[in-house]
C-alpha cells in the first residue's frame, strides 16, 4: 500500500511540473504584437562637459615613467630616506657609535616596458637630495647630462641565463640572471615585470651623515626605437625602489671583550618619487582632458530623454568620443580611460560612485574613435530618477605617465561626444 | 465499538475534505483549463465548463450535472450541501506544418462548485470556472541588423492567467417536470505577461519587460430542465456576457465583446443502469471586435456520451467535436474522445471521478493533440 501511495505521489509530482512555452510560429500562432528595437545615436545629449586638472600628482602616482621617445622625455627620479648615523652598540647602551657604510644594493622594479624595443639600456644618475614636488625637467637636466653612477643593458640581462641553484634561491627567494658588473635580474609574470638590483659602492651611493644618508637617483632608458617603462613608487606598495645599505660599527673595548666589529644593512625607501618630462602638458583647453600629470578627468552630462525611461528598455549604451589628436607615446604606454558614474554633481569635485561604469584600452599614435559601453550605468538612470545622470572620465592608473588624451568636447558640434543607445520598446500587452 | 464511516467522525472528515479542497482551489487567475495555441492570436482558449464526470463522457452530461458550471437548473437536483473540483493535467504536442513539434505539458483546476439547498425547491450554488485561458509561451528566433551586424536574437513572450468566471446561481425546481436556474458572472483574473529579448551577443543586454493585465467582465445565464418523461430528460441554456476589459496598471488596453452561448441537450436512461446524453451549443464568437476580429469565428460543439453501471461506479465513454474560436483562416476544428470511471466512498459522501481525455485540434499551419488525464473529487458532508 505503502509503495503505491508512493508511487502515486511520485506521478502526480512528475505531472505538476509545468512546461508552457513552445517555438512560436509567427505571426499565426503569436500574440499580436512584437518586440521591437530601435537604434539611435543622440549626438546632442551629452552637454556641460568639463575638464579638470589636479587629481593625483606625479609624486602620489603608483608608476614613474622613463622614456626617450621622438618628441618625448621623461625621466623617474627618487629620494631616498634618511639613514642612520650611529647605533647604540649593545642593548641598553646610551652611549652610540658611528657607522661605516660599505656599499649599498639599489633596487628598482620596472612594472612596465615597450617589449618590442631592442638594446634598451637603464641608466642610473644621482639627483640632488632636495628635488621635490617643484622641480623640473629643465632643473634636473645638468644632473642626467652628466655620466651615469651605474647602467644596465636589460635585453643583455635577460639573455643571460638563469641561475637556479640552491643558494641563489635561498638567498634571493627566486632564480636570478646576472651579468659580470653585478646587477642582478628577477623576473616575474613571465618577465612583464622586471626587479633590477645594482650593487653600489660608496662612490656611486655615498653615504653622508651631514645629509643623514639621503641620496637621490634619477632614471633614465634609452633603446634602439620608443624606448619606455615605468618603475614601481611607494604608493604601489611591494614595487617601490629600495636602498640597502651595508655598513659596519664597532663595539667599543670592554674588560671582558676585545673590540669587536658588527656587520649589519638597513633598508630605505624613497620619502619623495615622481618623474618629470619635457615638453610640459599643454594647459586645458575647450576640449576634453583625460590623463597626464597632475591628472586630468573630464565631467560629461548626460540629459535622458524622459521616453526612454518611460516607454524603452535601453540594451545597450555606448558613448562615443572622438580625438583631437592621436596619443604620442610608444605601445607600451597604452592606458585605459575609465568612464565613473558619480553620487552627485559637484562639479569638478563630484564624488565617483561605485556603481557600473566602462572602460577602454587607448593605444598611443592612434586617432581612432573611442567608444566605451556604458550600457549597465544608462539602464540605472533609466529606472533611478534621482540618479545623476553624469560620468567622469579618467585615467587608469592616474598620473602614472605623461601620456594625455583629448576629445572634441560639445563646443565641437560636428565632433562633440555622443552616446549610441539600442532601445526596445515595451511590448504592447494586453492586446489580442 | 466500531463507528459508522457515514457517522459524525466520517461527516466530519468530509467537512475537513471540503474546507481543504475549497481553500487549495480558491478563486485565482491560477484557473486556466484548456491551453491552445489557437487561443493566443485571440482572447484565449475557452474553458470547459464540465466536471471529471461529464468530461470523461465528452462533455455530453454537463447540461444534466449540477456540478458542471454550464447550466444553472441543474442545482435545483442538488439536496444537500455538496462541493466538487476539478483537476486535470495534461500533456500537448504543438505539430505546427513545416516546422518542428513540441511537446508542452500543464496541470490546471478549471472548476469548483459549491451547491446546495436554500429553502423549500430552490436551491443556490456557486463556484468559479476557466471563462478563457492566457497561459503560453512563445519562443522565437530571428537575426536582426544591429549597428551593421547581423545579431542573432531570441525572443520569448509569455502569459500566465486568464479570465476567471465566478458564478452565483439559483435553480427551482417549478414542479415535478420542470426546474429553472439562473446565474450572475463575474469575469475576472489577470495574467502575469512577461518578453523578453535575449542577444547571442553579450555586448546587449537582455531586456525583459513585464506587466500584469487585469480583465474584468459579467455576465448573466438562464436555463431550465424539462422531464418529458422519466427517463427522458431536456435541457436548455442561454447566456450573455458583457464586454470584456483588459486593463493594465488602470488603464484599458482592450475592450471587446463577449459571446452570447446557447446550447440544448437531452439525457435518456434506457435502463437502471445506463443513460445516454447529447448535446449541442453554439458561441458566436466572431463578435469579439477590435484586435481578434479577423480570427475570430462563430463556433458548434456537440457531444455525446454514455454512462453505464450502478451510481456508485459508473462507467463512462463519450466522443465531441465541434469548432474553436480562433484561429487563422478557416476556423479550428477539435475532436475529442473520453472515458472515465467513478467511485463513491463514505456511504455516498464523497466521490472520486478519473478521466482521460484525447483530443485533436486542426487548424491552418497546426494541430494539437492532447491527453489530459483528469480527477475529481465530489464530497457531501
Amino acid at each position: 500500500m505503502t509503495r503505491r501511495f508512493a508511487c502515486g505521489f511520485l506521478l502526480i509530482a512528475a505531472a505538476c511540473t509545468e512546461q508552457a512555452t513552445a517555438p512560436g510560429d509567427c505571426p499565426n500562432f503569436c500574440p499580436g504584437g512584437s518586440i521591437v528595437i530601435q537604434d539611435s545615436i543622440f549626438t546632442a545629449i551629452i552637454e556641460r562637459d568639463s575638464s579638470f586638472r589636479g587629481y593625483v600628482q606625479g609624486y602620489q602616482a603608483e608608476a614613474m615613467t622613463a622614456a626617450d621617445l621622438p618628441g618625448v622625455q621623461s625621466r623617474a627620479i627618487f629620494v631616498l630616506s634618511t639613514m642612520i648615523t650611529r647605533v647604540a652598540p649593545r642593548p641598553g647602551d646610551t652611549a652610540t657609535v658611528p657607522i661605516a657604510v660599505d656599499s649599498s644594493r639599489l633596487r628598482v622594479t620596472m612594472v612596465r616596458r615597450n617589449r618590442a624595443t631592442t638594446n634598451l639600456w637603464l641608466k642610473l644618475y644621482s639627483i640632488p637630495i632636495t628635488t621635490d614636488s617643484t622641480t623640473s625637467f629643465a632643473s634636473l637636466d645638468p644632473n642626467f647630462t652628466a655620466p651615469p653612477i651605474d647602467s644596465v643593458n636589460v635585453d643583455s640581462l635577460l639573455a643571460r641565463p638563469l641561475i637556479t641553484d640552491t643558494a641563489t634561491l635561498r638567498i634571493w627567494g627566486d632564480t636570478i640572471q646576472t651579468d659580470s658588473a653585478g646587477h642582478t635580474l628577477i623576473t616575474a609574470d613571465s618577465a612583464r615585470i622586471l626587479t633590477l638590483f645594482f650593487e653600489l659602492d660608496t662612490l656611486q651611493a655615498p653615504f653622508v651623515v651631514a645629509d643623514s644618508g639621503r641620496v637621490g637617483f634619477g632614471v633614465r632608458v634609452t633603446a634602439d626605437s620608443l624606448a619606455s617603462a615605468a618603475f614601481g613608487t611607494t604608493a604601489s606598495g611591494s614595487n617601490t625602489p629600495t636602498l640597502l645599505w651595508f655598513y659596519h660599527y664597532t663595539i667599543p673595548d670592554t674588560l671582558s671583550t676585545p673590540d669587536s666589529v658588527v656587520q649589519a644593512n638597513g633598508i630605505r625607501v624613497p620619502q619623495f618619487d615622481s618623474f618629470v618630462f619635457d615638453p610640459p602638458l599643454a594647459p586645458l583647453d575647450s576640449n576634453l582632458a583625460v590623463g597626464g600629470v597632475p591628472s586630468a578627468r573630464s565631467l560629461l552630462r548626460v540629459a535622458l530623454p524622459a521616453f526612454l525611461r518611460d516607454s524603452f528598455d535601453i540594451v545597450r549604451a555606448t558613448v562615443i568620443l572622438v580625438p583631437v589628436a592621436a596619443v604620442p607615446g610608444s605601445p607600451a604606454d597604452s592606458f585605459t580611460v575609465q568612464a565613473h558614474p558619480i553620487q552627485t554633481d559637484l562639479g569638478a569635485k563630484s564624488p565617483l560612485s561605485l556603481g557600473p561604469g566602462g572602460s577602454v584600452v587607448v593605444h598611443p599614435g592612434s586617432a581612432d574613435t573611442v567608444r566605451i559601453e556604458l550600457t549597465d550605468l544608462v539602464r540605472l538612470w533609466a529606472v533611478d530618477t534621482a540618479a545623476a545622470t553624469a560620468f567622469i572620465l579618467g585615467q587608469d592608473p592616474e598620473a602614472t605617465s605623461f601620456t594625455e588624451i583629448r576629445f572634441y568636447s560639445s563646443r565641437t558640434p560636428a565632433l562633440r561626444p555622443a552616446l549610441h543607445l539600442t532601445y526596445v520598446k515595451r511590448f504592447p500587452f494586453g492586446e489580442p | 465499538m466500531n463507528r459508522r464511516a457515514d457517522g459524525p467522525t466520517g461527516g466530519r472528515a468530509v467537512l475537513a475534505g471540503l474546507t481543504v479542497l475549497v481553500l487549495t482551489v480558491s478563486p485565482s487567475a491560477r484557473l486556466p483549463a484548456q491551453d491552445s495555441q489557437f487561443g493566443i492570436r485571440g482572447l484565449g482558449s475557452p474553458g470547459k465548463w464540465e466536471s471529471v464526470r461529464a468530461r470523461s463522457a465528452g462533455g455530453a452530461f454537463a447540461p444534466f450535472d449540477a456540478f458542471s458550471p454550464l447550466l444553472d437548473a441543474s442545482l435545483a437536483d442538488v439536496r444537500r450541501l455538496s462541493a466538487s473540483v476539478t483537476s486535470g493535467t495534461s500533456w500537448r504536442t504543438v505539430d505546427p506544418v513545416g516546422r518542428p513539434e513540441a511537446s508542452l505539458r500543464g496541470t490546471r483546476f478549471p472548476a469548483v462548485v459549491i451547491s446546495g439547498p436554500l429553502v423549500g425547491r430552490l436551491s443556490i450554488g456557486g463556484g468559479f470556472t476557466t471563462y478563457l485561458d492566457r497561459s503560453f509561451g512563445i519562443t522565437t528566433q530571428d537575426t536582426i541588423d544591429l549597428r551593421g551586424v547581423p545579431q542573432p536574437v531570441t525572443d520569448e513572450v509569455t502569459s500566465d492567467g486568464g479570465v476567471t468566471d465566478l458564478r452565483l446561481a439559483a435553480a427551482l425546481r417549478v414542479n415535478r417536470r420542470l426546474a429553472i436556474g439562473a446565474g450572475l458572472h463575474l469575469l475576472t483574473g489577470s495574467s502575469r505577461v512577461v518578453a523578453t529579448r535575449r542577444f547571442a551577443d553579450t555586448a546587449y543586454k537582455t531586456s525583459q519587460s513585464s506587466d500584469e493585465v487585469a480583465y474584468e467582465g459579467s455576465g448573466a445565464s438562464l436555463s431550465a430542465l424539462i422531464d418529458l418523461h422519466a427517463d427522458l430528460r431536456l435541457a436548455g441554456w442561454f447566456r450573455s456576457d458583457s464586454k470584456l476589459r483588459a486593463d493594465i496598471r488602470g488603464r484599458t488596453a482592450a475592450e471587446n465583446d463577449l459571446p452570447r452561448s446557447y446550447g440544448a441537450g437531452v439525457l435518456w436512461r434506457p435502463g437502471g443502469q445506463a443513460s445516454v446524453a447529447g448535446t449541442v451549443s453554439w458561441r458566436n464568437w466572431a463578435s469579439v471586435g477590435p484586435g481578434a476580429g479577423p480570427n475570430a469565428h462563430d463556433t458548434f460543439n456537440w457531444s455525446f456520451g454514455v454512462e453505464l453501471g450502478s451510481a456508485s461506479a459508473p462507467i463512462r465513454f463519450g466522443v465531441r467535436g465541434g469548432q474553436l474560436p480562433f484561429g487563422v483562416g478557416t476556423t479550428p476544428t477539435e475532436v475529442g474522445y473520453s472515458a472515465g470511471l467513478g467511485r463513491q466512498f463514505s456511504g455516498g459522501r464523497g466521490r472520486v471521478d478519473l478521466g482521460l481525455e484525447r483530443l485533436e485540434r486542426k487548424g491552418t499551419g497546426l494541430t494539437e493533440r492532447v491527453w489530459t488525464f483528469l480527477l475529481g473529487l465530489t464530497v457531501r458532508p
